[in-house]
């Protein structure tokens, strides 16, 4: 087997500055066409829109769940298979809620993403 | 505590041995990636799942692994929330960071910052916020690397944390963690497998008594048998009633009550109905605020302020780890990332089902482990209460070989990305092989001298510190630099300095000082709370103060677009 010279792999972001660097001059600032910016803006403003309601979503469910078990302390008495109902709340329920989260972000966000 | 024992010794060796010798093989065939450009057009090819698996493989540390469960044992039900928070930041990297972050082509957040506000000053700044994110990171995990050694061989503390140091340097030696993607996929499954199956096992083996008393804790107040306690670290006791103990061996004698020390390495051995005793800063298992499933360390009374806390940190943290971000670069594009991320959520939930049975295993049989400062060996330690046959042997060689493989994976990582933050960004010109493998070798020798002391802080916890530090910085910068044209170079930087100072400074301060439990040693341990929106308000403000370039709204909202119409477009 013939040895090979080991390189260094940089990102294109980490070429494109150190070779700034040296040569001195600056890269040309980004631009996009206009029918591209427009199309742009619109995708931009709809992504934030059901992103910021995922993060509302997902703060429900994780600041939700504390603050409910602070507010029931009675929740531990109630068991479910002999377990009780506030340790399910915390060990195994999270679980498959972030999970239908996240399931449905990605499809709303691929759709959007899609969309003429 | 009982010890895993000198007999499984030679089992444990193999399976270290074959976890290092699968992940080398797999590694080698790597080799048929030769140039820079293979490499780039390798990783368009690989598909989300196997990219979440990487991720996942990556991820799940040495903290996830040990340290969950054993925080089970010492904090109760409510440290379960660390891993809720250690899966939850996936759901928030897919919402905000993983498509447009991987569109701008950065693959760390030195250059990321760089490439969207156009400043080499604030990509330093970033390198800085990068190592002290790393450092915080990797102490924890040559901790846990130490422990597992002196739990397993026998051997000093001090010795198992420089012969991991020594493990990490030779692998990258041997050419790092080459066809790095397989790799750390590879090792998600082992780790999955290794975790589980020794769960399931345990849940079998013990027996319905037991899985019931660990649904139904009772406070640990007296030894029900005669206990032997192997104290990792010096340890001042307060014992409240005459209790018998015979101190290493020595004949049993019978101490008045009032305040001991037990020295590091000794072993106390607790007489049959003897009274349990005090330790400053601990709580006992099955306890009142034990059980109840919000977190309130060493009963500092703000179980929901400390839970919150834990939470803001662990789910922001989680889109500013270096050696994570990186790991998003191998997806061919945005749509890709994306799906990495999605399915990155999935497989965590399916891991992090499994500390909470370790924990309340580990709370029902190995109860005394609280006395000693040794939680964080409970998972490995289980095996061998359970079963002292062979069986027992091979499960705690399948967790210690596990538990290897994660204080592996996430170091070399780490270590890579430190080293790049380093000699990249640090220093001024393009780096050489060799002295990019020289800055790692540094790095991890500072890595070790600083986990030699660290011998007495929780896994969990110092692994936390990470997150609320790269909450503090990266969270704000990565999600106003994708999402708000109107944010400046200016403003990032100054946000970044009192997030640095605020979160990083401050857990200094806080581990120096050793403030009383309280309201202060809350806020100043995990400071996420308040730091992060500190940070968030100082890049805002300073923003609206100065005016972006005009190039912003088109440098942010390219990001946005779908590459792959881009493409048909042009082509």
């Amino acid at each position: 087997m013939t040895r090979q010279r080991r390189v260094v792999v940089t990102s294109p972001q980490t070429r494109v500055a150190l070779a700034r660097r040296r040569l001195g001059h600056t890269a040309l600032p980004p631009h996009l066409a206009p029918g591209d910016l427009e199309r742009a803006r619109r995708i931009h403003r709809e992504q934030l829109r059901w992103a910021l309601v995922a993060v509302a979503l997902l703060c429900a469910v994780i600041v939700g769940i504390p603050l409910l078990l602070a507010a029931f302390p009675g929740l531990d008495d109630v068991r479910v298979f002999g377990v009780p109902l506030s340790w399910l709340a915390v060990g195994v329920l999270p679980y498959p809620l972030l999970i239908a989260l996240s399931r449905w972000q990605l499809r709303r966000a691929e759709r959007i993403e899609r969309a003429p | 505590m009982i010890a895993a024992g000198t007999g499984s010794a030679p089992m444990v060796v193999t399976a270290l041995m074959l976890v290092v010798i699968a992940t080398l093989l797999i590694g080698a065939r790597g080799v048929a990636i030769r140039s820079t450009s293979d490499f780039l057009v390798a990783s368009r090819r690989l598909s989300p799942t196997v990219n979440a698996a990487a991720v996942s493989g990556e991820y799940l540390s040495a903290a996830s692994f040990l340290g969950v469960a054993g925080l089970v044992v010492k904090d109760g039900i409510g440290a379960l929330w660390y891993p809720v928070g250690f899966t939850a930041g996936y759901v928030l990297m897919l919402a905000l960071v993983a498509a447009p972050m991987r569109r701008t082509g950065a693959l760390t957040v030195p250059d990321f910052a760089q490439a969207r506000l156009g400043s080499p000053g604030l990509r330093r700044l970033c390198a800085v916020a990068v190592i002290a994110i790393a450092v915080l990171y990797l102490v924890p995990q040559f901790k846990a690397a130490g422990l597992l050694l002196n739990l397993v061989g026998g051997t000093p503390y001090w010795v198992g944390v420089v012969v991991a140091g020594a493990a990490v340097s030779i692998t990258l030696a041997l050419g790092g963690m080459r066809a790095a993607t397989y790799v750390q996929a590879f090792q998600f499954a082992l780790k999955m497998v290794l975790f589980t199956v020794p769960a399931i096992w345990l849940l079998v083996h013990v027996g319905a008594e037991t899985r019931s008393s660990a649904l139904t804790p009772v406070e640990f107040t007296t030894f029900a048998q005669e206990t032997p306690v192997e104290f990792r670290l010096d340890t001042r006791l307060t014992i409240t009633e005459p209790t018998t103990v015979a101190v290493d061996g020595q004949p049993p004698q019978v101490l008045a009550p009032g305040d001991y020390t037990a020295r590091t390495g000794s072993t106390w051995r607790f007489a049959a109905g003897s009274d349990v005793p005090d330790v400053a800063g601990a709580v006992a298992p099955g306890g009142e605020s034990w059980t109840r499933p919000l977190l309130d360390p060493s009963g500092a009374g703000f179980p929901l302020l400390a839970t919150l806390s834990v939470l803001v940190a662990t789910v922001l943290g989680t889109m500013g780890l270096p050696h994570i971000v990186v790991r998003f670069h191998t997806s061919a594009d945005g749509w890709g990332a994306r799906r990495t991320a999605a399915i990155t959520v999935a497989m965590l939930s399916a891991f992090y089902l499994f500390p909470a049975v370790y924990g309340l295993l580990g709370a029902a049989l190995l109860p005394e482990l609280f006395l000693t400062g040794g939680t964080d060996t409970v998972v490995v330690a289980l095996p061998s209460r359970v079963d002292t046959g062979w069986a027992g042997q091979l499960v705690t060689a399948m967790l210690t070989a596990g538990a290897f493989a994660a204080f592996l994976a996430t170091s070399l990582g780490l270590l890579l990305a430190l080293s790049g933050a380093v000699s990249h960004d640090l220093m001024s010109t393009a780096a050489p092989v060799r002295r990019l493998r020289f800055t790692t070798l540094a790095a991890a020798l500072v890595v070790v001298a600083l986990a030699l002391p660290a011998a007495h802080l929780d896994i969990s916890v110092l692994v936390t510190s990470a997150f609320a530090v790269a909450a503090s910085t990266f969270c704000p910068l990565l999600v106003l630099g994708l999402w708000w044209s109107g944010l400046t170079a200016r403003g990032a930087a100054a946000g970044m300095v009192v997030g640095l100072l605020a979160s990083a400074g401050v857990i200094v301060v806080g581990l120096l000082a050793s403030p009383p439990p309280g309201l202060v040693s809350v806020l100043l341990g995990q400071p996420a709370l308040w730091s992060v929106p500190l940070a968030f308000a100082t890049m805002v403000l300073v923003s609206l103060r100065g005016t972006a370039p005009a190039w912003a709204p088109a440098a942010m909202l390219r990001l946005h677009l779908d590459e792959r119409r881009a493409r048909n477009r042009s082509s």
